[in-house]
């Protein structure tokens, strides 16, 4: 029985030690939270797009010392499904980075502030683009603020160009020369990304717009000739067929090798490029037109989440960084356009002969505003290019069924 | 001191309390484990459940406000033809994996139950395509069945069965079996391990006596063997089957269920409903479907289980 006795001694004993050791960082934790804030931050830049936000934040310490931000990196496939389950779960973070198409769905989920009031009182919305404001609009209501913008253009492999003797293409005519004249038995001509994803549907609209045609009007001359290029040009072995499971990640690859004379991408790929690959010679231009010239507009907002606790805070730290300075060194560090029209002006983007092609894009870049329906609309043309260009199903076919899936989801 | 001696005066008496007690404390012992399982199993899947009955968009996923709509969701799903594509594509994977994986590492599982040197080296070495995360195997095949650069096309040409390149995971009729590959790969150490375990289960004495008594190799294998692994076999079918039925990270990795839904087997058409179409209603109805059918094979399992132990 003693031994009894001395097991209940021994749990009281640990069981003192446990509280006292629970309640010291308790009660530190309580005295700190007093003066400071702690500010939590999602999203999903990696890479150079990372650091030069890693960077910016930090020096948020010399304007507000009490604020510090939690950032957290989560991939760009998980982020929807993480603030889903945060929503879900009641754990989401102060602020949060998303893709500008998804920001009509979460507005209607409910899990995003409105902002329309601070942001009236903050009276800088004029400065925006208006693709970029937009994408933060719904129903009317405010709930984000631009981040940056961004939109594709044709890189293309000036060795390579030279070699073939072939000019920067401006029409789909010229284009459909200039693969021909770059393909062999090593080097596909152009490289675009067809994947079943946001990705697929984010590459192929600009070539849309250009026909004329729009969404609504998939089903069309236009919207025919538009994925017949593509199909084409896959068929011709003037694109790889691999384009359709190449992520726009994948898509620089095959350009940095020098196995795509040309690809269509977007300006986040320039610190890449120029770190990895400094000895490629490549230079940038409009997307070659068809009818008229389009691109499309990519980018991320700076949303906040409804009912915080640190909601001014956070607000406070989004206006800081639309001030000039941290946000133009971190657009320029991480390969962004802004979007704002006033600093699209600066000599920063418009010296530079780079960056001035994509703000000469951004003017004709179209934004993704089709309605919260837009995931199942994207996923409809998605199936639609990869039909087409496998060869699975005619472009008609392919067509004519998106037309039937996308209609009735418009707004 | 008096405690312990009043104690032991009341011990007999106390005897009968004292068992009751025992009687109960191996539940008091599970209690954490039930409470994990209520919290991390019980409710999500009564979550699910609930969710599968009611109308759950995007705009009534955080509301108090979702209809009930009975077995709507249901009926929308089974009238849906990709529901039923995506059915007879986990089937395909289904089977189609567990054959191979379980044929293969049944062979090996026999080579390495005999003693050889390196036996073990070896052994250790085949588990690594177990071990090494999915993201990495399903990056090695995407790259494996490349259709520009893939060793495949490179090992097929310079055997001469193949003239052209073929793209693997791009085209519509070869996609599938291309994950079936990789997941095969991936499950052969797994259906190995067990397999051999239950071989070494066997008594060594069984296979001297019948060979003394002249039965032939195949003869022992046939008549030793086989009847014997039966219940070893059985297990690792099944769990197979649970476990490849829901293989969905393999799949998403190589293939994103492309091209169009040439690989959108069960749990990515689930995944898709949820978490790219925000139909949180239909994908749970479809997640419901998945674990009523696995249920079904689980209980099977189980109550085939209890039959072997009652015969034997």
């Amino acid at each position: 029985m003693s031994r009894s006795i001395n097991r209940r001694t021994l749990l009281k004993t640990t069981g003192a030690v446990a509280a006292s050791a629970l309640s010291a960082p308790a009660f530190l934790r309580h005295a700190s939270a007093q003066d400071a804030v702690t500010l939590t931050w999602w999203d999903y830049y990696d890479g150079s797009n990372g650091e030069a936000l890693e960077a910016q934040l930090a020096t948020y310490k010399d304007v507000a010392p009490n604020v510090t931000i939690e950032r957290t990196y989560i991939p760009f496939a998980d982020l929807k499904q993480k603030l889903l389950q945060g929503a879900a779960a009641g754990d989401l973070p102060d602020i949060v980075i998303i893709d500008n198409p998804d920001h009509q769905a979460f507005a209607s989920l409910g899990v995003l502030e409105d902002v329309t009031d601070r942001v009236t009182e903050w009276g800088q919305a004029s400065s925006f683009f208006e693709g970029p404001w937009n994408s933060t609009v719904f129903q009317d209501r405010n709930y984000g603020i631009p981040d940056n913008s961004n939109c594709l253009v044709l890189w293309q492999n000036d060795d390579l160009l030279t070699a073939a003797d072939v000019a920067t293409p401006t029409t789909w005519d010229e284009l459909t020369a200039a693969v021909t004249a770059l393909s062999n038995d090593d080097v596909y001509g152009l490289a675009v990304s067809a994947i079943k994803s946001e990705e697929g549907t984010f590459q192929w609209l600009p070539f849309l717009w250009e026909t004329g045609a729009d969404i609504p009007t998939i089903d069309s001359e236009g919207g025919r000739k538009a994925l017949q290029l593509w199909t084409d040009y896959v068929a011709n072995g003037w694109m790889s067929k691999a384009i359709l499971n190449w992520k726009q990640g994948d898509v620089l690859g095959q350009f940095q090798n020098g196995k795509a004379a040309m690809m269509v991408n977007g300006p986040w790929q320039i610190p890449a490029l120029r770190t990895d690959t400094p000895d490629l010679k490549w230079s940038v231009a409009v997307l070659p037109q068809e009818s008229q010239a389009a691109s499309i507009l990519g980018g991320e907002n700076a949303a906040l989440i409804a009912g915080g606790s640190n909601i001014d805070a956070a607000w406070d730290l989004l206006l800081w960084r639309q001030t000039d300075e941290p946000l133009k060194s971190y657009l320029l560090q991480a390969g962004k356009l802004p979007s704002k029209a006033d600093l699209a002006q600066d000599e920063a983007w418009t010296g530079d002969p780079v960056i001035n092609v994509f703000i000469e894009q951004l003017k004709v870049a179209k934004p993704r505003a089709y309605g919260d329906q837009y995931p199942d609309i994207s996923a409809a043309i998605q199936d639609a290019i990869q039909a087409a260009v496998s060869g699975e199903s005619p472009v008609e076919d392919a067509l004519a069924k998106a037309q039937g899936i996308i209609t009735p989801l418009l707004p | 001191m008096a405690r312990a001696t009043a104690s032991n005066q009341t011990r007999l008496r106390a005897a009968p309390r004292r068992l009751n007690l025992r009687g109960l404390s191996p539940y008091a012992f599970l209690v954490p484990a039930i409470v994990y399982i209520a919290f991390t199993m019980l409710y999500p899947v009564y979550e699910n459940i609930r969710m599968s009955l009611h109308s759950v968009t995007i705009r009534t996923f955080l509301s108090d406000n979702q209809p009930w709509v009975g077995l709507d969701n249901f009926r929308t799903i089974f009238n849906d033809e990709e529901f039923w594509h995506a059915t007879r594509l986990s089937l395909t994977f289904t089977v189609g994996s567990i054959f191979f994986q379980f044929t293969i590492g049944f062979a090996l599982a026999l080579l390495f139950s005999q003693s050889f040197p390196g036996n073990y080296l070896m052994r250790a070495m085949m588990l690594l395509g177990w071990l090494i995360p999915t993201v990495l195997s399903g990056t090695i095949f995407r790259w494996v069945l490349d259709g520009d650069y893939g060793v495949l096309n490179y090992a097929l040409t310079s055997l001469g069965l193949i003239n052209d390149d073929r793209y693997w995971l791009i085209d519509s009729s070869t996609a599938l079996w291309g994950t079936i590959l990789a997941n095969v790969w991936v499950g052969i150490p797994f259906n190995m391990l067990l397999l051999l375990a239950g071989l070494q289960g066997i008594s060594v004495t069984l296979y001297e006596a019948s060979a003394t008594d002249g039965a032939s190799a195949w003869q022992r294998f046939l008549t030793i063997t086989m009847p014997l692994m039966r219940p070893v076999a059985l297990s690792v079918l099944l769990l197979g089957l649970i476990y490849t039925f829901k293989v969905f990270d393999l799949i998403y990795i190589m293939t994103a269920g492309g091209p169009v839904n040439a690989t959108t087997v069960l749990p990515i058409y689930a995944y898709d409903l949820t978490f790219v179409s925000f139909k949180f209603g239909t994908g749970a109805a479809s997640a419901v479907i998945m674990l009523v059918a696995l249920l079904v094979v689980a209980t099977g399992y189980v109550w085939y289980t209890q039959r072997e132990e009652e015969a034997s």
